[in-house]
């Protein structure tokens, strides 16, 4: 591959530990040579290189960087799919101009690629190369339901990048722990370099039973546990219905995620020495979010839930809130649930109708005004909470400002909540777009936003100016 | 050299570069002139005998536990008996104060009181003889412009004189964390200023104090902020008399009429917020509204530099007596009667918790207006020990405590009334609904057997 195309690069959420070269234990114990020159020449030809660029929102100002970064690509079908880092593909990362060499030599060939929707349960990003003709690449071919055993060796093939040239190489490992717990993930026993990401990992059959992963999903309890930057290897079962199936918006979509609202902790020992509870297990509902389903059923905080619509509930880690929190959302939203919780001594059993889950500030609808020069999105859930906004606060929050716009001289910020412009009350996207559209067909020579910066309400005094 | 950076910055950066660069050359004239340097030498006479450099040690909270750091600042005397004007910044939380006077006498002081709205504090020297004193000045009639000097410990260096000229004479200052000047403007001058200059004299060239050295902005260079002398004296007093400041509180934030109109014939002051639980919520008064009279008389806040005198005329209502607010709606003007309450604490009081390895302050009304709390019951975690039963037990800074066992958490005595209770009897386990943001969660903090050493 061609040299001039830059290093990998892998600065990518606290990689930077990883990056160094491992030392990784050299053992023969059950690879033979031929198994691995032979998977080297069937796997080369289906690893290419990703190269993007992509844009970066700063969580607090709203700032937007822009980034070119390279990573692995592994053909996963013949007709262009294609498996990267689930990274490329974060909430504040926007990833565009997305390139994929694959080739060697004079058969090398650039794609360009589209970004499919990014499945929740495995950190992979899924691309589909664009061509006008039918492609016919080599591809991967898994072997799914390939258990792999604590200690067993697994020979890893990725790319070499920097000043070797991107060649395909491969670095031989063991798999060093096996997490039970909410799902089996395996840990690779040793550092990776960052261009053996999603390479492919075979066994001493010289099976492909999965590709290098990292970072947890929330599903692994990826929220909980800080396990960035261990190297995993995601088994082949994980995604091998995603290569089936390519992930769209439609597919992924399959019915909406049920909500309940509340927060809850595992009910640990101490608590059930210190309330003098003869059940074990369970989780103490410690918020009950507004409004929500849990809300309006009547669940109170320290409610112990013990039984959720006949599943009983026997928490007593943290690690086990998140297969409540899946178990709920996969009961089906409208479902009619009976929770069974203890209140003081007493059993209560509580009917509560299950809800939608709200959309993320990730799914956020946003507006980019260009005449006031913001952009603005509407206040999610989970916004709410972080911002410990009561229901009461109904506005839109400010993503962006224009650098030199009417906003921008207002000293309107990231983070501002907009409740009114002008007479017109401000609660929602729509009613912004609304104001902003009345506003500019009147053109007053002063504006009056009412807003909510932190804790605490004011007036910002923007004076447009209108083209002739 | 133990220096201690004391000086609070501004956290606006004005724009003002070109207007500084001509304020310096037009002092370099200045300085040359024979008649301004005697002025100099019979200013610094007349200051520099009362002034005080200052070394107390504050008692700080830091990652859950209490600790003691040494400091240095600047004062001077006002008072032939030894009471000393400083910043709260210096001497606020410090339980000993140590000063050295210009004949390099060492004398410890008493706090007498603090003021951490205007950042004033005021010290007994223990001496009994006569001292000493400055000349307090007016500050109400400066101009920009007018010479002025600096005296005090810049970098802990005591007997240190600066030079400059006033630049602005009302300078408004935003309020950042806590960092608040709500019911004054500030003196800027460009007379050297660093820290340890904090709660030196600002004076003039005939040797009266005009004002009190407490800010500078960082990164920029001698833009220094001093608390004019008018609100110094106005605070001191209050502080010999009672030790503190009483103030009116009515529970509105205001912002200048330029924030909504830059019509010059506007009158009033804009009410941006009102504050939950405070006596302007149990009335109509809503953000929005034109405040145009306080008990008749008319209150005007055009710019951002007339709101401190509005705040300040809040302030100086009665405490706990109806007040009569009018108030522009639209077409409409409405006279709406709050009862002022007192003006609550910019600090809260602080303990630490030795055996459970935390710190907690009292809840002050910014604590609980960023907590959105519903009352103002509850202790803020100021900090938690690595390794302590509180940090383990999953407590953490910022979080609020808001019942201990099935006790309502009131104020910091009542909580540690009831931890000192749960720390003797060696309570096994105790448990704490905590509130952070938006999420209330239970923490079980487990005491083990008594500790080695004590259980003797």
């Amino acid at each position: 591959m061609n040299k001039t195309r830059g290093a990998l690069i892998g600065i990518v959420l606290g990689l930077a530990s990883w990056a160094a070269p491992s030392q990784a234990a050299v053992s023969n114990d059950g690879f033979t040579q031929s198994v691995i020159v032979q998977a080297h020449e069937r796997l080369t030809p289906t690893v290419g290189i990703l190269q993007y660029s992509s844009e970066i929102t700063n969580q607090n100002t709203g700032e937007i960087t822009k980034r070119d970064s390279s990573a692995l690509a592994l053909v996963v079908s013949a007709q262009g799919l294609v498996m990267a880092h689930g990274h490329m593909v974060l909430e504040d990362n926007q990833p565009f101009n997305i390139k994929i060499t694959l080739g060697q030599g004079s058969d090398e060939k650039e794609y360009e690629a589209e970004l499919l929707e990014k499945p929740e349960d495995v950190n992979i990003a899924f691309l589909q190369l664009k061509s006008d003709t039918p492609l016919n690449l080599p591809y991967v071919r898994f072997a799914p339901g390939r258990n792999l055993s604590i200690g067993e060796p697994v020979m890893l093939f990725g790319v070499f990048g920097e000043t070797l040239d991107n060649v395909v190489g491969l670095w031989e490992g063991r798999i060093g722990a096996i997490i039970e717990k909410p799902r089996r993930t395996y840990c690779l026993d040793s550092a990776v370099r960052f261009g053996f990401v999603t390479g492919p990992v075979v066994n001493r059959q010289g099976e492909v039973a999965g590709v290098v992963g990292f970072d947890l999903t929330q599903a692994e309890g990826g929220d909980l546990y800080v396990r960035s930057g261990h190297p995993l290897v995601y088994q082949a079962d994980l995604f091998t219905k995603y290569i089936e199936n390519p992930p769209s918006k439609e597919s992924l979509a399959q019915g909406d995620d049920a909500w309940l609202g509340v927060f809850t902790q595992p009910l640990t020992e101490d608590f059930q020495e210190y309330w003098k509870l003869d059940h074990s297990g369970g989780l103490i509902v410690s918020t009950v979010v507004p409004a929500s389903p849990a809300a309006t059923a009547g669940l109170q905080l320290g409610d112990i839930i013990i039984d959720f619509n006949g599943t009983p509930i026997k928490a007593r880690q943290d690690r086990d809130v998140i297969g409540f929190t899946k178990l709920v959302r996969e009961t089906g939203a409208g479902a009619a649930t009976k929770v069974t919780v203890l209140r003081g001594t007493e059993k209560v059993e509580i009917p509560i109708t299950l809800g939608v889950r709200p959309r993320s500030s990730a799914d956020a609808d946003e507006f980019e005004d260009k005449i006031f020069g913001m952009t603005v999105r509407e206040i999610t859930q989970d916004i709410r909470i972080r911002l410990n906004l009561t229901e009461d606060v109904q506005g839109v929050i400010v993503r962006r400002v224009t650098s030199g716009s009417t906003a921008e001289i207002a000293k309107i910020r990231p983070g501002v909540i907009i409740l009114g412009m002008g007479d017109y009350p401000v609660r929602n996207l729509m009613e912004y777009q609304e104001a902003v559209e009345k506003i500019a067909a009147a053109k007053p020579a002063e504006l009056t936003i009412f807003a909510r910066v932190g804790t605490a309400t004011g007036f910002f005094r923007l004076q447009p100016r209108w083209e002739p | 050299m133990s220096v201690y950076a004391m000086e609070k910055t501004p956290w606006r950066m004005p724009r003002m570069g070109i207007a500084l660069a001509a304020i310096l050359m037009t002092l370099s004239g200045c300085v040359t002139t024979g008649g301004s340097q005697s002025a100099v030498y019979r200013a610094r006479d007349k200051v520099a005998p009362a002034l005080v450099h200052i070394r107390p040690v504050k008692e700080v909270y830091s990652r859950g536990k209490k600790e003691e750091v040494s400091i240095i600042g600047s004062g001077f005397i006002i008072s032939t008996d030894g009471y000393v004007v400083t910043n709260e910044h210096v001497a606020g939380e410090s339980k000993f104060v140590r000063c050295v006077l210009s004949n390099k006498e060492e004398v410890d002081a008493e706090v007498v009181g603090v003021d951490p709205f205007t950042d004033i504090a005021v010290l007994k020297l223990a001496v009994d003889y006569t001292l000493p004193t400055v000349k307090l000045g007016v500050s109400g009639t400066l101009e920009a412009g007018e010479m002025v000097m600096a005296l005090g410990s810049p970098h802990g260096l005591a007997r240190s004189v600066s030079l400059g000229i006033i630049s602005v004479t009302d300078r408004y200052l935003e309020s950042h964390s806590d960092m608040v000047s709500p019911y004054n403007t500030w003196i800027q001058t460009d007379a050297a200023i660093n820290p340890g200059n904090s709660g030196g004299p600002l004076c003039n060239l005939r040797g009266e104090v005009i004002g009190v050295n407490a800010r500078v902005l960082r990164g920029a260079e001698n833009v220094g902020f001093a608390i004019p002398i008018d609100v110094v004296k106005e605070v001191s007093k209050q502080l010999i008399a009672s030790g503190h400041v009483a103030r009116s509180n009515v529970g509105i934030s205001l912002q200048e009429m330029l924030a909504k109109t830059d019509d010059i014939h506007a009158q009033g002051v804009v009410i941006a917020d009102v504050d939950p639980l405070s006596p302007a919520s149990e009335t109509d008064i809503r953000p929005g509204d034109i405040l145009v009279k306080l008990n008749g008389a008319p209150v005007n806040a055009r710019f951002e530099e007339d709101l401190p005198s509005v705040h300040k005329q809040i302030a100086d209502l009665p405490v706990g007596q109806p007040a009569t607010l009018t108030v522009q709606r639209g077409e409409e003007q409405l006279e709406i009667t709050v009862t002022t309450e007192m003006k609550g604490a910019l600090k809260g009081d602080e303990a630490e918790f030795t055996e459970w390895g935390f710190t907690a302050s009292e809840l002050t009304p910014e604590l609980v207006r960023r907590a959105q709390l519903p009352s103002r019951q509850g202790v803020f975690v100021s900090g938690t020990q690595v390794g302590g039963l509180a940090g383990s037990a999953g407590l953490g800074q910022g979080d609020i405590i808001l019942k201990i066992d099935d006790t309502v958490v009131e104020n910091l005595a009542q909580f540690q009334e009831h931890y000192r209770k749960a720390v003797e009897s060696q309570k096994k386990l105790t448990l704490l609904t905590v509130k952070n943001r938006a999420l209330t969660r239970y923490i079980i903090v487990k005491q083990g057997p008594a500790a080695p050493g004590q259980d003797s």
